[in-house]
């Protein structure tokens, strides 16, 4: 009986291994999560002009719980949330969501094992006001886009009007983030699953 | 239906606080938002648990909100109850012969109703009759029929038995059962209230969620604290499933994965928030969401998250296996057999 040898040669790296080997993240777990995030959504979801606000330089201090880990921000392919009112007010106005103009929006990357705190999600939140946008990708992928004929473009203006009153009011919900969690560690498979996060009391929708 | 009297005497039993006059339930629930849960099944038929009635219980949460608003107060059943016993017979007698015409009033208004539906079915078995009769006569110039008696004959039959019926309906009093005993009792005085409940930490979100119009009942069938609904549960489905946490308490993120799945799961979001939080240097339009003041007039502001899924996979089904294993490849570097 003679039994068959499987050359099995050690495998390559992959493609995220090296990206991460390849910046000075191989260090920082913290930062190689953000990293595999980022990755993720820009191989997986398709995001585009994906940019990294890495945490602010002061989070040195012992008191980690009151930082906030680093940020992604990126544009989506599709829309990602679209609140229940907006949502008929589009409706009633012939608008979908491939219309608008493409927005940015940002992630929280987090690991599966990591614990958080209403602080510290709070301090996210807080600093979404100060992450400042380096990336130029945003006017290029604007420009690319077809223009819209005269009817439509009036009711863009109209619904650009209307979401801007409703962010003033928060009727159309307030800030909201994506929260990107990696499956690590023992067992983890490096799935990525994402959650969206609101703040205040936001109504449920219909899905 | 008339308005209870304020305050609400809300009657403190082993432990529970439980609601035993019905004014009291349809009031609360109108005007105050606050539901509780009906606990009291049949004593003949206690296996029946669809439909329940009186007693309401209440969480202690919502018997705090209550008092705190100064619509309740609550009585310890047991003491109050001790004046049964040096009760005047006079007043005892009273009572009783008031109890008695209550079931007298019953069973009249019971026994009209049922004359009211005889005469009803008399009426129409009466135009049958009628009816049948015209048709026989018309008949009887082609056949030999018998002839039928005629409906004057039935009509003196029917309204001769009628009047004796109505006559003898007996006038038996129904036994009245009352739910509460304040009206032999005298209702307890201010001095004789309990304490507000005790409430756990969670009292904070709850009586936000509650001044924010939501009605609240009890998480356990939804696995959170409390389950917040935009109107009355018999109207509406519900928004949030709440959890409340401490500003610094450790949540591990998968209490989010599973409070996010099952939320979406049915429809609702998933609420964390925080109780009370130093958090007052920050602007308050920002946070106008989430401000409450609670406890005594304190002013303190709480963080509201409300967490629901995404929905990643727009892919189709084999590319997005495909990804993930891919993943699995990536995360651990060791070769794993990556075959679809």
């Amino acid at each position: 009986m003679t039994t068959k040898r499987i050359e099995n040669p050690i495998p390559e790296l992959s493609q995220l291994s090296e990206l991460i080997d390849s910046t000075s993240a191989s260090t920082n777990p913290q930062a190689a999560t953000t990293l595999q995030i980022l990755h993720n959504l820009q191989h997986q979801h398709l995001w585009t002009s994906l940019q990294i606000h890495a945490s602010p330089s002061n989070s040195t201090n012992s008191d980690s719980q009151e930082s906030r880990p680093p940020l992604i921000s990126g544009i989506p392919p599709n829309r990602v949330y679209t609140h229940p009112d907006e949502q008929l007010y589009m409706l009633e106005q012939g608008l979908r969501e491939d219309d608008l103009r493409p927005e940015r929006l940002v992630v929280i990357p987090t690991a599966q094992g990591q614990n958080w705190s209403l602080r510290r999600m709070a301090a996210v939140f807080d600093a979404l006001d100060e992450i400042t946008i380096t990336t130029e990708d945003d006017e290029a992928d604007l420009e690319t886009r077809p223009p819209v004929e005269g009817d439509k473009a009036q009711k863009l203006e109209e619904y650009y009007q209307r979401r801007e009153k409703a962010n003033a009011t928060l009727e159309w919900g307030s800030k909201r983030v994506l929260l990107g969690m990696v499956n690590k560690g023992m067992g983890g498979d490096g799935t990525v699953v994402y959650y969206i996060v609101q703040e205040g009391e936001v109504k449920p929708r219909q899905n | 239906m008339g308005n209870p009297t304020i305050p609400i005497p809300i009657s403190y039993v082993s432990g529970k606080y439980l609601l035993f006059s019905i004014d009291a339930v349809t009031y609360l629930r109108r005007e105050h938002h606050v539901c509780g849960v009906l606990i009291g099944t049949l004593p003949q038929i206690p296996q029946q648990n669809v439909f329940l009635g009186l007693p309401l219980e209440l969480m202690p949460e919502e018997a705090r909100l209550l008092v705190d608003k100064g619509v309740a107060c609550i009585v310890d059943e047991t003491k109050a109850h001790d004046g049964m016993k040096s009760l005047l017979e006079e007043d005892r007698r009273q009572y009783l012969r008031e109890l008695e015409s209550q079931g007298l009033n019953a069973s009249r208004k019971l026994s009209d109703r049922k004359g009211q539906q005889r005469e009803q079915v008399l009426k129409k078995l009466d135009e049958k009759a009628k009816a049948k009769a015209i048709k026989a006569l018309e008949n009887e110039g082609e056949t030999d029929t018998p002839p039928t008696p005629s409906p004057s004959v039935l009509d003196e039959e029917r309204s001769s038995s009628r009047s004796s019926n109505r006559t003898s309906g007996h006038t038996m009093a129904m036994g009245v059962t009352p739910t509460t005993s304040y009206p032999p009792l005298a209702q307890p005085t201010s001095s004789q209230h309990l304490p507000p409940p005790n409430v756990p930490l969670s009292y904070p979100l709850f009586a936000h969620l509650s001044s924010r119009g939501y009605f609240l009942s009890p998480g356990l069938r939804f696995g959170c604290q409390y389950v917040a609904y935009p109107g009355d549960p018999l109207r509406f489905h519900a928004h949030f499933l709440c959890v409340s946490a401490e500003w610094d308490e450790e949540i591990d993120l998968m209490t989010i994965v599973n409070g996010g799945r099952l939320g979406t799961g049915v429809k609702k979001g998933f609420l964390l928030a925080d109780q009370k939080s130093p958090r007052l240097n920050l602007k308050l339009n920002e946070w106008k969401v989430c401000e409450h003041s609670v406890l005594s007039g304190q002013a303190c502001e709480g963080a509201c998250f409300c967490f629901r899924c995404h929905k990643t996979s727009r892919l189709p089904a084999v590319v997005a296996r495909r990804l993930s294993l891919a993943a699995v490849k990536d995360t651990s570097g060791d070769a794993l057999p990556c075959s679809i």
